[in-house]
């Protein structure tokens, strides 16, 4: 379904009546209000900086006193050497401990002790129009506030599998084959070509699209699959990475996402999540990663996705406190 | 203007604080401590319930918009550039799922205001106008909208901002709005209805709103379903372009007969056959030249009321014109 789009017009600025910009939701005078949640803010949220431009690029949520930090896998996997900074303090050499590709996380450890980790003991359900409070702009010692509100059902986004072939898939008589290749994709590298019929994955027999699917679910992204393939009277066996499907084929394509600011806001992976809290404060994909307190200070969620104009997900307190915990025990 | 017209102004802006259920935080240059917030949060909450459930979405000719029910027998305020059109038949849905079928009232194509009947039994959830217009600049308001169509897990989208420029047939906010979100309502801390969802600017914080003073000021106009205007919101279909999808010849005892008919065309569906008699055009008795003079002013989607026998029976159907082929 199309939606109406709205029409984008420039304005021409009236001073007379016109609401000066500090005093606005986003304005400073509005911020100046929120210190006391700035606090939990500056002490809970790391900052990611790329070692090559000195540029902050993520925030993370700190989630232990010893320097384990809870990110967004997708992003900071895109910038290949970084550092920490978390409160003032700066933390070179931050190590990868774990990641969980349903969620998009990915835990980091940093060398450091005494840290004040987001508080998971006090799960809260929020209602529509709750304010909660996030991470704006970065300066190096200051975090600024930005304050937005809960603004739709808490739900799962979904998002088809994650890993993908990079194949258009055939179903006739029976027959499970190979259609257009998505090029620089697995398939592609592989050598697979358009027509084969896919016998066999990883050594079983796969009868059609629906369980080539089903199996395809249970992977991750940059894991290798074995095809068998028949290829006119030659049977053969390929093997194929699979990729992240936000990689291969990208997400920002509808008129809304180009109202949204397209790749320089919105995060690359925004579906395909198990549940989220959804809320209206203004993000950007490098400001998303970090926590999410009510104007209490009580911790609500890690910021996951900016999703477009007027959209942002958070995963939840309780769902994050599982993917630490299970993160934690992991090899 | 002089020094007398300039107190009388601010004895007169001062004259608005002593509105009764006008909030403190209205009229602070921004909330000052959490407890400002917590008073925006408790008196946008008050109101949720009832603006969601009247908050529907548009559905016509694959495209999504949003809209507001404004009384309890189903009338709706929405934007010009949704509705498109006048006496078009529009899908409503509400937020719980339910289905209903709207007709589109007048619109005003130079504002971008526009109404709509729903067509089904109340009682509607229905949201109260703010007819005094009591709204100011800087006032604290909630948006709402079925944002990028709907979508019953998801539900009505709630966004908060303020009141940020005024002008008179336009007002701003910075309640960030996107596509599906047009026609939808502009709420005050009262739970009134302010605006509609009109268009946006290049940053997120620059949404435009249609004031409900623009409604009023064509209230009869748009109730009655007239197309107001000749601006870039709505285009009136041109003259002439609308096909019927039949050839006549005047026959002998009065009327038209059918003597071709196009398959597929809109009287080819509407059940003509060849060698039916039209009788009547728009009210009239049929003839060739007023048949040519109808037509000429006719376009896509506008309608014709014939009237036609067929095999010794009389019908009669309002025949929307289709295009050309």
């Amino acid at each position: 379904m199309k939606v109406i789009t709205l029409l984008l017009v420039f304005l021409q600025p009236l001073a007379a009546n016109s609401l000066p910009s500090e005093k606005r939701k986003n304005g400073p005078l509005v911020q100046d209000a929120l210190s006391s949640v700035q606090v939990s803010l500056q002490k809970s949220s790391a900052v990611f900086y790329s070692n090559k431009t000195s540029k902050a690029f993520l925030y993370g949520t700190v989630v232990s006193d010893d320097g384990l930090i809870m990110t967004k896998a997708s992003e900071i996997e895109e910038v290949e050497s970084y550092y920490v900074r978390v409160g003032t303090k700066k933390f070179r050499n931050p190590v990868v401990v774990s990641r969980n590709d349903i969620w998009d996380v990915m835990m980091i450890k940093i060398e450091a002790g005494g840290l004040t980790p987001v508080d998971f003991s006090q799960p809260k359900e929020l209602s529509h129009g709750t304010w909660v409070v996030s991470n704006g702009a970065t300066e190096r010692r200051f975090r600024r506030p930005r304050a937005g509100i809960i603004s739709a059902n808490k739900r799962e986004i979904p998002g088809g599998s994650l890993a993908v072939l990079g194949v258009g898939l055939k179903e006739e008589n029976g027959d499970l084959s190979v259609g257009n290749i998505t090029e620089g994709s697995g398939a592609a590298k592989a050598g697979l070509k358009k027509g084969d019929s896919i016998l066999k994955i990883d050594g079983a027999d796969i009868k059609d699209r629906d369980g080539l699917i089903a199996y395809l679910k249970e992977k991750s992204p940059g894991e290798k699959i074995s095809l068998t393939l028949k290829r006119g009277e030659e049977e053969m066996t390929l093997e194929v990475e699979l990729m992240a499907r936000h990689k291969l084929y990208g997400q920002g394509k509808t008129r809304n996402d180009q109202l949204s600011g397209g790749e320089a806001q919105q995060s690359a992976r925004r579906t395909g999540f198990p549940m989220i809290l959804q809320h209206e404060t203004m993000l950007n994909r490098n400001t998303v990663g970090g926590p999410v307190f009510t104007l209490d200070n009580q911790f609500v969620g890690m910021n996951i996705a900016a999703v477009n104009r007027v959209e942002a997900f958070a995963i939840p307190g309780k769902e994050l406190h599982q993917i630490v915990l299970e993160l934690k025990k992991s090899p | 203007m002089d020094l007398k017209t300039m107190l009388m102004a601010i004895s007169l802006a001062f004259g608005t604080l002593v509105y009764a259920d006008r909030p403190d935080f209205n009229d602070k240059e921004a909330p000052q401590t959490l407890g400002d917030f917590r008073e925006i949060q408790s008196a946008l909450q008050s109101h949720l319930e009832r603006t969601r459930s009247a908050t529907v979405c548009l559905q016509m000719g694959g495209g999504s918009g949003s809209a507001v029910i404004i009384s309890k027998d189903g009338l709706v305020l929405t934007a010009a550039h949704v509705t498109g059109k006048v006496d078009e038949e529009i899908k409503v849905i509400m937020e719980d799922g339910r289905e209903f079928t709207g007709r589109s009232l007048g619109l005003n194509s130079e504002t971008d205001s526009a109404m709509l009947q729903i067509e089904g039994v109340g009682p509607f959830p229905f949201v109260e106008v703010d007819l005094k217009d009591s709204t100011k600049l800087g006032d604290w308001v909630f948006s709402l909208g079925h944002s990028g169509g709907f979508d019953k897990a998801r539900g009505v989208n709630v966004r908060v901002g303020r009141l940020v420029r005024e002008a008179e047939t336009t007002v701003q906010s910075d309640c960030m709005l996107i596509g599906g979100d047009s026609g939808g309502p502009l709420f005050n801390m009262a739970g009134e209805l302010v605006a509609i969802h009109s268009r946006v600017g290049a940053s997120r914080e620059e949404s435009m709103h249609v004031p409900i003073r623009e409604f009023k000021a064509h209230w009869d106009e748009l109730k009655s379903g007239k197309f107001i205007g000749d601006g870039g919101f709505a285009q009136k279909s041109e003259p002439g372009s609308g096909f019927l999808g039949v050839a006549t010849e005047e026959a002998d005892k009065g009327g038209l007969k059918v003597t071709e008919l196009w398959e597929g065309a809109v009287a080819d569906k509407a059940g003509l056959k060849i060698g039916d008699i039209i009788i009547e055009i728009g009210g009239e008795e049929a003839t060739k030249d007023l048949m040519a003079d109808k037509l000429a002013g006719l376009g896509v989607g506008d309608k014709l009321r014939i009237k036609w026998i067929s095999g010794g029976e009389t019908k009669e159907e309002t025949i929307k014109l289709g295009e050309r082929p």
